[in-house]
């Protein structure tokens, strides 16, 4: 299959475009304080925060860059619910109420009847659960959704299709089409809210950025009532030693951030513990307004915080929530733990769609 | 006394707040006694009633003359709006609810539709139903229709700080209005809060350009102030405007002297 024209189309990227060239005429400083200024009045003195849990560390993919990769020789593991439930419990202690369940590809061991129970047992106790797995069905995304799932994160790690398909070896990730279609399938189905992305270094960064951009553009026309967010993952040192052949460095990073912010301003931007704690205090009035907190890459890391496994990647920023919050406040800006209300979830059959009758709502779960 | 009256509800404070977006919840309460509102509204999904740190309705509940006003931001149907209305009024007890549907979480837009359902239901069920809209004064007499308290309007798009881009049909709806019109959002400058009283807006809500001001209690004074002089202008009627000077040979001056 070949590539849809809107992932070509550079009609709407001339702008960002220009933001992110090397030789641009925007200095680094200028986009800052611009971005500095839209965050401020769309997003105000906030950061939300949210917590990642890896349920399943089992993959059948072949992922050249990932830790979690098939052919590498880490201790495999899921969460049975009892463990979900204690480290839902041990998150809950920290303050978390919106959380992002984590597994690898599509495995016997983590199919997509373990991930809808690991999202029901999490929604029972989190105000918001979102879920980063692998591509469904739209039938299993509303049977998700009917089940308190409101965001999914996938990302497409690269748009350049041939790196994409010499990075990815074996296994479903495989199809490249297949996965650029992936958060459109979840749109249909009743999810409230994507998570796009590119895992930085994999690919010429400037490239992908404009791949991104249209990606998110298409998505929002198509379905008008999507709530998106961009994140901003960037390669880091994990098990299989894999050195990104296209390292982006800070400079260039910063840049990224801000020109989405300039030209997406009321997307959410999303930064992880990937970055240390003092990339992303930096960047925390300046464009990112969601941030993840108290990161465990290991399955079960919550409960048991002596857990020496291999994670699938290295954590940069490892403070507790409380110190990160304490930072954030420093820098005058309210963490927000609940920013979402499980009323708004669902039912999804009625997403798409202006029926309203309340008589006919029923209970997700 | 000059009153603002919604629902058996009288207010002399014609500046309502929003709470979003402040620093810290400290600043938010800080801003809204300076601000003297009586009427502050709250997102329910703001409420945590499992952790007091990241609760914005305790401390709110706590503060004396004011009144909450739950919003239901982060609905995107009437459906959602309703049973958020719901939850809102157990939690709270406030019997106003700010029917807030904005589908689109890019633009937070309202739902002129969804709006209208959502406040028709609520208002049958006897909530005080302060829908927020586009500035369409057919949709306003509609929603009147059917039973809410005020209509919000908004100057321009949250958190723009575009200030009144919508003037226009917001004095259409205030000349056709029975029931009270309130601006909400986009307002950037106490002038512009002005300026929309002096039109004949009963009140005037305010959040980001207080939350993210440099000194947020100060900015809330001064809205507080530049509301209180709109009135009192608009109460006393402005001098009429003209459009260009009058011309010392009248265009009638054919017809002669009258009679």
């Amino acid at each position: 299959m070949s590539l849809p024209d809107w992932l070509t189309n550079d009609r709407e990227t001339a702008a960002l475009a220009a933001m992110l060239s090397p030789d641009s005429s925007s200095s680094l400083e200028a986009l800052a304080a611009e971005s500095r200024a839209i965050t401020l009045r769309r997003f105000g003195r906030t950061m939300t925060l949210y917590a990642p849990l890896y349920l399943s560390n089992y993959c059948s993919s072949g992922c050249v860059y990932c830790g979690f990769a098939s052919d590498r020789k880490t201790v495999r593991h899921r969460l049975e619910p009892d463990e979900t439930s204690r480290e839902l419990a041990a998150m809950k202690k920290l303050g978390i109420s919106d959380i992002l369940l984590l597994t690898g590809e599509r495995t016997a061991a983590a199919d997509f009847d373990y991930l809808r129970r690991s999202v029901e047992i999490a929604a029972k106790t989190m105000q918001r659960v979102s879920v980063e797995a692998f591509p469904m069905s739209v039938a299993e995304y509303r049977a998700l959704a009917d089940c308190g799932c409101t965001g999914i994160t996938i990302y497409q790690e690269t748009y350049n299709r041939k790196r994409y398909e010499a990075l990815h070896r074996w296994g479903p990730k495989k199809d490249f089409i297949d996965r650029l279609e992936t958060p459109a399938r979840a749109l249909e189905g009743g999810i409230k809210n994507v998570g796009l992305g590119v895992l930085l270094g994999l690919s010429d960064p400037v490239e992908d950025a404009l791949c991104l951009y249209r990606h998110l553009r298409h998505l929002g026309r198509t379905w008008w009532r999507a709530g998106m967010s961009i994140s901003f993952p960037r390669m880091r040192p994990q098990t299989g030693g894999y050195e990104p052949p296209f390292p982006v460095d800070d400079h260039l990073l910063a840049r990224m951030i801000f020109a989405f912010r300039i030209a997406l301003p009321d997307t959410e931007l999303v930064l992880s513990t990937r970055e240390s704690a003092a990339y992303r205090d930096g960047m925390s009035s300046l464009g990112i307004t969601r941030m993840s907190i108290e990161s465990r890459t290991t399955v079960g890391g919550y409960h048991d915080t002596e857990n020496k496994e291999q994670g699938q990647f290295e954590i940069f920023d490892d403070r507790t929530a409380k110190e990160f919050c304490l930072a954030l406040r420093k820098k005058n800006i309210e963490p927000v733990f609940k920013n979402w209300e499980p009323a708004y979830n669902g039912p999804s059959k009625e997403q798409n769609s202006t029926t309203t009758n309340p008589s006919e709502t029923k209970p997700c779960h | 006394m000059d009153l603002l009256q919604l629902g058996s509800y009288t207010f002399s404070s014609r500046l309502i707040l929003g709470t979003g977006k402040f620093s810290s919840a400290a600043v938010m309460l800080q801003a809204v006694r300076a601000s003297g509102a009586q009427l502050v509204t709250v997102a329910l999904r703001r409420f945590n009633r499992e952790q007091a740190e990241d609760d914005l309705f305790g401390p709110l509940s706590a503060i004396e003359g004011v009144t909450l006003m739950p919003n239901t931001s982060g609905a995107s149907t009437a459906a959602e709006a309703v049973r958020a209305a719901h939850i809102a009024r157990e939690l709270s007890g406030s019997p106003f609810i700010k029917v807030e549907i904005h589908p689109n979480p890019q633009h937070l837009m309202p739902d002129p539709i969804e709006t209208f359902e959502a406040a028709r239901i609520l208002a049958k069920e006897g909530f005080l139903v302060m829908p927020y809209i586009t500035a369409d004064p057919v949709l306003a007499k509609r929603l009147e229709e059917v039973g809410c308290a005020a209509v919000m309007p908004l100057g321009s798009a949250i958190g723009s700080g575009q200030g009144l881009a919508s003037a226009a049909m917001i004095e259409l709806i205030i000349r056709e209005s029975s029931i009270p019109v309130i601006v909400d959002a986009g307002l950037r400058s106490p002038s512009e809060a002005a300026h929309a009283m002096e039109m004949g807006c009963e009140a005037v809500l305010v959040n980001s350009a207080v939350a993210v001001a440099g000194n947020p209690p100060e900015m809330a004074e001064a809205f507080a102030e530049a509301v209180a002089a709109g009135r009192k202008a608009f109460r006393a009627g402005l001098m009429q405007k003209s459009g260009s000077a009058i011309a010392t040979s009248p265009l009638t001056s054919f017809l002669g002297a009258n009679g």
